[in-house]
């Protein structure tokens, strides 16, 4: 096989040696039969003609080079590029469009192959499962929570009919399920400690930080890329605290993996011992993250306390996930029927009432090759739309180029007539056909590619845009590669196919005698073109539909500024500050960043409006005014100036401002939304607020106007909120907001030096715009809005470009005919109409076999809708309406040429 | 496609035989080796020259003949054939494979 592959490869060097051989072997000859007496001429035809058929002898000692099947497919793309190369216009246009659908088809696929497809990269991932538990709703008819999980640290999520996910359990339940386990080989917990201070060599940067346990790194069987990894021997309460960091991390700090090894590090002031770096590849369980620091479970006590030592004990408090190998030849099934009834059994003894009892959660297994599922509960959706897009895209394309193939088959009736008649066997010339659509299609991948490159590049910026730190990578891995390649060959069958087969069928005469004109009505042509404009409009209506969203979205009344604010975070808790000097640290600093020449004002709180929500109440325990509870009270730790640097009216009283110390009477400002319903139309201002759990009362001294506290979508609107004075109730993190002349994100420079002098250990993190920060809780439907944009375009562009062709096409074959209708004395308007009506029938006809489609496969998106309903009628009406106005301008160009036609020239014709 | 019956199709395969009898010779280009069969058969074996070619490039492909650039006794480049190790190892299994079916024919001709 490889002799005839360097055979082939050397053929055409080959077949000159052969002809010389063959012309040597002739010349040979003749110069015999000359001897003989015979004239040169004739001894030369005589030579010949005993030789043979020199053509065919070549042929078949090629043939023995090579396959038939080669030779015949090196013809046909020899001759497909000379197909292409006489239609460069067409043969570019083809491309183009297939370089533009297959490349958003790559683009896409490959954030879904990262995203939902892809398996962690660890030894054996399919034998990994993950462990999570469902429950019915956990509020009982009063509305009241009553459930065994007293508190959560993480997340759970709901399901159909309220039902509660959550991949959280006890730190018992682990206990329980891990002790001799007969169905997993290991079980291993973690859970994500968040940001931590972490400083090398006394420099202080924020470490995404995973917890694990001693089994994590064996059952996820991964090496370390130096040292050692974390084992059982390092989590137990006492044990020496050591950690493992990432590769980058490794490479960053210590220049080399190997340099790490042995290396004091502090985290948040508690000094660790580097024993191991992870290898490059890993990032964890969670292919949304990636943890720059992993450390033993059990030394979260030394970091985050002693609260964190309470969560050991507590089986009403939910905070590790567990991810467990399962034994070699057990199914996950098994697994589950084995593990579920010690769960129940387990969780069982945790409930305290009747009410808890009733609602136990149960354990479910999962797969965890592809690690947890966080990225694919948000992004599946909005992929598979996405994906559904681009195909309708590429489907547009490939109908576009067998609409343009169709058009040439036509004109390509004489040639294909005469190679029909010659001999050539009609599945030969079928075959060569597609040899050239496969070869456009091709040629569109390799194009596609290079557009997906870009696309990848662009998509992940875009994305990433909405994250602090954003870990998805998305790459042309060769799965990615493989899927385009049968893409485009796939799409060259697809509108090769037709217009080969109509090409070649087999009444030649007719096209031999006539040189123009005739042919058939194109009725194929119609219904692609049709189909066309009813895909086009689906990717319209999906465009308007997420742009509209976006808008409600933006115009969502926010109640503070969103412009010319600088935000940026710090933690002076985690390099060692402490009560009471910490609201002093903070405080002093707020003044000189207000010093700073363009800063109007500065302020800090908790942490920003829009992510106020997550990071929980700045208060513990309920609030009371008198006897009465306050429900649904939204509290946040601000500092001196809040309101005015957020613009954030105030009604009246005063704001929080420099009287307000952490020695002086504890004072809050509530929203006016919050004192009409607490006190009606008395003034609040001087009334008290009680707080039994923090064993203080705090006074009001104003009313703000109401504000819309925490993200755009889910909160509801004009929120009860009470500030209270930060110094007083000291958050550990801050977020402190600069209004700034100008943009804001030019003093990015002197917060840094102006933090760095007042501690150099503490890292500023997280420094965004406001309108940035609040883009990002809606980066999804961002992304979403302006690609189907761009989508919509694209296939708005195809769709025309097909009409055009199309409609050109028509008018080309029907010269005849308007020749005639204009010497009968049709007017030139007349002409234009006859033309652009039947653009018109065509679009009216793709609309009316869209509009039902769009608003049935619209309500399977309602959920990334926000404020739009998915049969908006304006949006329908607009589409519809941008659509048909695109077909008369793609129309308008053959009408007019269909009127300029000289009746004269068009009968010679004839 | 139909093809003529060669002429020597009397013996399927007898022709790569024969050329590779006639190159362990002496070395040849084409028109030699049709010349050589043809006067050692005192012209009773007639190559149709033009499926020499497809015959010797089969031949090399398999790695029994190897052609080389030379020069022929009127002085014209050519192709020279000479007879590979592999080549001469057919020639000798062809020729035990030819003595088989001749004495066979034979045989069945003489019972007649």
């Amino acid at each position: 096989m490889l002799r005839r592959l360097r055979y082939w490869i050397e053929s055409a060097r080959r077949s000159e040696t052969l002809r010389e051989e063959m012309e040597l072997h002739l010349a040979e000859k003749a110069a015999e039969l000359e001897e003989d007496g015979i004239t040169a001429e004739r001894a030369l035809a005589e030579a010949r003609r005993r030789f043979g058929n020199i053509g065919m002898k070549r042929e078949e000692s090629r043939e023995i080079w090579m396959t038939r099947f080669l030779s015949e497919l090196g013809q046909d793309i020899r001759y497909g590029c000379r197909t292409m190369i006489a239609n460069k216009a067409f043969s570019a246009l083809a491309v183009l469009s297939l370089a533009l659908g297959i490349g958003a088809n790559t683009t896409i696929y490959s954030f879904m192959e990262s995203i939902l497809l892809r398996s962690l990269p660890v030894a054996d991932p399919g034998s990994l499962v993950v462990l999570n538990w469902h429950s019915p709703p956990p509020f009982n008819a009063n509305k009241q929570w009553a459930h065994v999980m007293h508190g959560i640290q993480g997340i759970a999520w709901p399901g159909a009919k309220g039902v509660m996910f959550s991949g959280m359990f006890p730190y018992r339940a682990f206990e329980t399920l891990g002790a001799e386990n007969p169905v997993f080989s290991t079980l291993f917990g973690y859970f994500n400690g968040l940001h931590h201070n972490l400083t090398i060599r006394g420099q202080a940067v924020s470490a995404d930080t995973e917890y694990v346990t001693g089994e994590y790194f064996r059952g996820l069987a991964v090496s370390p890329a130096a040292g050692r990894l974390i084992g059982p021997e390092d989590d137990r309460p006492g044990a020496t605290p050591v950690a493992v960091i990432s590769f980058v991390t490794s490479q960053n700090r210590f220049g080399a993996p190997a340099n790490a090894i042995g290396q004091p590090i502090l985290v948040d002031n508690v000094a660790f011992t580097v024993i191991g770096v992870a290898p490059p590849e890993f990032f964890g369980v969670d292919p949304a993250a990636a943890p720059d620091l992993y450390l033993p479970l059990h030394t979260n006590v030394l970091v985050d306390g002693v609260q964190a030592a309470r969560m050991y004990p507590d089986g009403n408090f939910y905070w590790v996930e567990m991810m467990g190998r399962l034994r070699p030849g057990v199914s996950m099934a098994q697994a589950q029927a084995v593990l579920a009834p010690r769960f129940h059994q387990w969780v069982a003894t945790t409930a305290a009432t009747e009410g808890e009892r009733a609602k136990l959660p149960a354990l479910i297994l999962n797969p965890g090759a592809a690690g947890l599922g966080s990225l694919r509960r948000q992004y599946s959706k909005p992929l598979y739309v996405l994906l559904t897009m681009v195909a309708l895209i590429l489907a547009i394309a490939c109908a576009n180029i067998a609409n343009l193939l169709l058009a040439r088959a036509a004109a390509r009736r004489r040639e294909m007539a005469v190679r029909l008649s010659l001999g050539a066997g009609r599945f030969r010339v079928v075959r060569q056909l597609l040899t050239e659509s496969v070869m456009l299609s091709s040629l569109g991948g390799a194009f596609g590619v290079l557009f997906a490159i870009w696309g990848v590049r662009s998509l992940t910026l875009l994305l990433s845009r909405g994250q602090e730190n954003f870990t998805l990578h998305a790459e042309l891995n060769w799965r990615v590669l493989a899927a385009t390649a049968a893409l485009s060959i796939v799409c060259g069958l697809l509108f090769g196919l037709a217009p080969a087969i109509q090409s070649t069928r087999p009444d030649v005469m007719p096209a031999l005698k006539s040189s123009r004109g005739g042919g058939p009505r194109g009725r194929v042509q119609q219904v692609l073109v049709i189909a066309q404009i009813a895909f086009s409009f689906l990717i319209l209506v999906a465009a308007g539909l997420f742009v509209r969203t976006l808008n409600n979205l933006h115009s969502v009344q926010l109640g503070y500024a969103r412009e010319h604010i600088l935000l940026f975070s710090l933690n002076a808790r985690q390099v060692g500050h402490r009560d009471p000097e910490i609201a002093t640290f903070y405080e002093d600093l707020r003044k000189r960043f207000e010093s700073i020449p363009g800063v109007g004002s500065a302020t800090f709180s908790q942490s920003s409006i829009i992510s106020a929500p997550r990071t929980g109440q700045a208060i513990k325990g309920p609030m009371k005014i008198g006897a009465v509870t306050i429900e649904g009270a939204r509290v946040m730790a601000a500092g001196p100036r809040f309101l005015t640097t957020m613009r954030i009216p105030i009604l009246s009283g005063r704001e929080i401002d420099d009287r307000d110390q952490p020695g002086s009477m504890p004072v809050a400002v509530i929203s006016a939304r919050l004192a009409r319903t607490y006190f009606g139309n008395e003034s609040p201002v001087g009334r008290q607020i009680t707080l039994p759990e923090e064993k203080r009362d705090v006074q009001i001294v104003g009313v703000s106007a109401n504000l819309r506290y925490g993200g755009l979508k889910n909160e509801e609107e004009n929120a009860m909120t009470v500030f209270v004075a930060a110094s007083q109730f000291p958050p550990d993190r801050v977020t402190f907001a600069l209004r700034t002349a100008g943009d804001p994100l030019k003093f990015v420079q002197s917060v840094h030096q102006i933090a760095r002098e007042a501690d150099s250990r503490i890292p500023v993190t997280n420094v965004v715009t406001q309108a940035a920060e609040i883009d990002r809780t809606i980066s999804r439907e961002i992304t979403f809005a302006k690609l189907c944009t761009g989508f919509a375009v694209l296939a708005l562009v195809i769709a025309c470009v097909g009409l055009y062709g199309t409609m050109s096409y028509n008018v080309a074959r029907q010269v005849g005919e308007i020749g005639v209708r204009m010497a009968l004395g049709a007017q030139r308007r007349s002409v234009v109409w006859m033309v652009l009506r039947r653009v018109l029938i065509l679009a009216a006809v793709g609309l009316a076999l869209s509009v039902p489609a769009a608003l049935v496969a619209f309500r399977l998106v309602r959920s990334l809708l926000f404020d739009t309903r998915p049969n908006d009628p304006g949006t329908l009406a607009l589409a519809a309406s941008v659509l048909l106005i695109a077909a008369i301008l793609a129309g308008y160009a053959p009408a007019r040429r269909a009127s300029r036609i000289d009746p004269l020239v068009a009968l010679r014709h004839e | 496609m139909g093809r003529k019956a060669h002429k020597n199709d009397s013996l399927p395969g007898s022709l790569d035989m024969l050329i590779l009898r006639t190159l362990s010779r002496r070395d040849l280009h084409g028109y030699g080796i049709v010349q050589f069969i043809q006067q050692s058969s005192d012209n009773a074996l007639l190559v149709e020259e033009g499926s020499l070619y497809p015959a010797l490039q089969r031949l090399e492909l398999n790695g029994w003949i190897e052609g080389v650039w030379g020069v022929t006794s009127n002085n014209r480049r050519a192709r020279i054939y000479k007879i590979t190790a592999a080549g001469r190892q057919q020639l000798a299994v062809e020729t035990r494979k030819y003595a088989k079916l001749t004495v066979a024919i034979a045989r069945v001709m003489g019972a007649e």
